[in-house]
């Protein structure tokens, strides 16, 4: 019989002694409940595109050295620095408003911790979501943030999770968000790294909002290629509530983010934006599922796949209409396009519907740059590169455009224009 | 300016231009008329440098240069302007982002400086008023939910913009109503000067009674088989392509759109 590949024992002995004893119990439990957890395959249906680039060797089960900081963005709003996932308090501005709780999980007390302890984990499914127990086994500290009802966050809080790579290992980052009734916050994650040593970042956000709370998560996936990166995202959103999300990846040797939206209260609404961006031999996989569990609730979800060179884009969305899910509306759209010949890109939109009255519609395509577009622009004079540029951003301007956060727009943009230098290079 | 030898074109191998001989000077305006079919679209690409076109004989030169040799964006740079006849929409590039970039490359190649924006937005205004266009389509996509007449008024004003020695205009008359077409043609006039040639592609000659041409030719099966003053326009309207012994059977099947 042919043996399955284990998570590797030594990412499982760790211990994580700065937490209160509540959390250390509760890394334990997913610890040994990995011990002996496969890893996905390709045979694993939502790991079939990309588990030839998961590749978690030993050397990169060691913990990163924590409290490392480097160069940050300077942003307007509150800043909050995560070294290799664990807080850096030092670095970071943390808001002081009424009704806003923002605490690493290594300062709560026992009582806090055992609350925080029985609210984890409950916004994935981890039966899709397998690696998400890994980082459950492996977080050394985190952040909670409690906006208390009616609570409204005054400017957006960015988390800046830092990863060194000056030597092979891996980080957890760890961030719960509980946003009470009719509050509101902008949460942005950025991701960077230093170093060029193979490290693994496995991160998870998870968001629970209650009655009519809006919440914004931006996500900038910035890594170095080399970090594997794995990032799970899950949110239960109440009555009445709206949560948008807009992603934006740019590839790596490993590039994993599932989604997972739970609408769980009737009126509840998602907008999810995601764009990726690959090139060279690079790999990014977005795998989103949304859950219309009640009635008269509202998905719109947008995706834009960009791949150049020999790199592989994945996009798998999926959206379930439960029984009792009367009028939902539901919409997810995603396009794709190749730069290249030797790129590949796999959708898979996937709507399932056990509901007799709603309204659902869902579209793919994959395509390449229009040659009368290019022929057109080039006849004006403007350059084959800087026409292609014209053409590749034209394909992705609207979502960039509606990322709410001025800031986080121009770094993005930044990124892409760096894309595009390098793209389109023939003669 | 615009020298034109034996020019043979095919696409997919068949053979679309004939042994085309054509001589444009600058200041002069030459009208080639023809059948649909007749290769006026073909001519009109191959000049501007669309390679789904492949050149098998004959030559082109600009000013002595030889076009063929030259991309299409370096073409442009050299003063040749195509107004397409199908403008193409381009959703997520803004008229404006589209224009001075472009304006900006034609700068650059001459060593001369890049536009501001806000001295390019207010170029851009002036000239869009000209063709009689609401200056805020430049802020929506090129060409993006334009009529028919909106896109053949932003192919004049990319001219106006531009400034070509050699302007093409493919089918420009074609979907225009009769003050869509006086606005155009007023745009065209505007471009006329000494230092500058034009070259009009059309299949009606109402056009004409606008642009009046210093020259008019005729396209057919892939060659020009007459070639006259602007009374030539004039006797075609009357008697029909049919007078010159053309009939749709002898004309290439394949257009260029």
């Amino acid at each position: 019989m042919k043996s399955v590949a284990l998570v590797p024992a030594p990412f499982l002995t760790a211990t994580g002694q700065m937490l209160p004893q509540p959390l250390q119990a509760l890394r334990k439990q997913h610890a040994e409940a990995l011990v002996d957890t496969p890893l996905p395959t390709r045979k694993t249906e939502n790991w079939k595109y990309s588990s030839k680039y998961l590749k978690l060797t030993d050397d990169l089960a060691a913990t990163l050295p924590s409290g490392q900081t480097g160069h940050f963005p300077e942003v307007s709003g509150y800043r909050i620095v995560l070294s290799n996932g664990v807080v850096v308090p030092e670095a970071s501005n943390f808001p002081e408003q009424a009704g806003i709780t923002v605490r690493r999980f290594c300062d709560l007390d026992d009582a806090e911790a055992t609350e925080l302890a029985q609210q984890l984990d409950q916004t994935l499914d981890t039966s899709s979501v397998q690696l998400a127990a890994l980082n459950s086994a492996r977080f050394d500290d985190g952040l909670l943030i409690r906006l208390a009802p009616d609570a409204v966050l005054d400017q957006p809080l960015y988390l800046i999770h830092q990863v060194t790579g000056d030597t092979s290992g891996s980080a957890y980052p760890r961030i719960y968000v509980d946003a009470g009734r009719h509050s509101r916050m902008t949460l942005v994650e950025e991701y960077l790294s230093t170093g060029s040593e193979r490290v693994l970042v496995n991160a998870v956000t998870e968001l629970n909002l209650q009655e009519g709370a809006h919440v914004t998560a931006i996500r900038l996936n910035l890594e170095g290629d080399n970090v594997l990166g794995i990032g799970a995202t899950g949110v239960h959103q109440q009555r009445s509530s709206r949560f948008e999300s807009h992603c934006i990846g740019f590839g790596g040797p490993l590039r994993r983010h599932d989604l997972q939206v739970q609408l769980l209260g009737e009126g509840a609404e998602c907008k999810l934006n995601g764009v990726v961006v690959t090139q060279g031999k690079q790999h990014y996989d977005n795998h989103t599922t949304i859950d219309h569990r009640v009635p008269l609730c509202n998905s719109e979800e947008t995706y834009r796949n960009i791949a150049a060179d020999q790199s592989h884009a994945v996009f798998s969305g999926r959206i379930h209409i439960h029984q009792d899910a009367q009028k939902s509306n539901a919409n997810m759209n995603n396009r794709n396009l190749l730069l290249s010949n030797g790129a590949e890109i796999d959708t898979k939109p996937e709507l399932e519907i056990y509901a007799d009255d709603v309204k659902c519609a869902h579209g793919a395509t994959i395509g390449q740059l229009d040659e009368t577009s290019l022929f057109y622009l080039v006849s004006r004079g403007i350059g084959r590169h800087d026409a292609k540029v014209l053409l590749t951003m034209a394909f992705i301007n609207e979502l960039v455009a509606q990322i709410p956060e001025e800031a986080v727009r121009d770094t993005a943009q930044e990124r892409l224009n760096r894309f595009f230098d390098q793209s389109f290079q023939e003669a | 300016m615009l020298s034109i030898k034996n020019l043979h074109a095919s696409v997919e191998d068949k053979e679309i231009l004939k042994g085309i001989n054509l001589e444009i000077k600058a200041g002069e305006v030459h009208a080639i008329m023809g059948p649909n079919g007749s290769g006026k679209s073909t001519l009109s690409q191959v000049l501007a440098g669309n390679d789904a076109f492949t050149v098998t004989e004959g030559e082109v030169t600009l000013n002595g240069e030889n076009l063929l040799e030259l991309a299409t964006e370096e073409r442009a740079r050299e003063g040749v302007f195509l107004a397409f006849q199908y403008p193409v929409e381009i959703p997520g590039v803004s008229n404006l982002q589209f224009l001075r970039t472009a304006v900006n490359a034609m700068r650059a190649h001459r060593g001369e400086e890049e536009m501001n924006a806000t001295d390019f937005i207010k170029l851009a205004r002036d000239v869009s008023r000209q063709v009689d266009l609401d200056p805020a389509f430049l802020k929506r996509g090129v060409n993006e939910g334009f009529s028919g007449g909106e896109k053949k008024r932003n192919e004049i004003m990319q001219a106006l913009l531009l400034q070509p020695q050699l302007a093409i205009l493919d089918e420009t008359d074609s979907g225009l109503d009769i003050d869509a077409l006086k606005v155009v043609a007023d745009g065209v006039n505007a471009l006329r000067s000494k230092d500058r040639a034009i070259l009009m592609v059309t299949h009606y000659q109402r056009l004409l009674d606008h642009i009046v041409p210093d020259f008019v030719h005729v396209l057919a099966g892939g060659r020009i088989i007459k070639s006259g003053g602007r009374e030539l326009a004039l006797e075609l309207e009357e008697r029909g392509y049919g007078w010159l012994g053309i009939r749709d059977e002898d004309t290439a099947d394949h257009s260029a759109n």
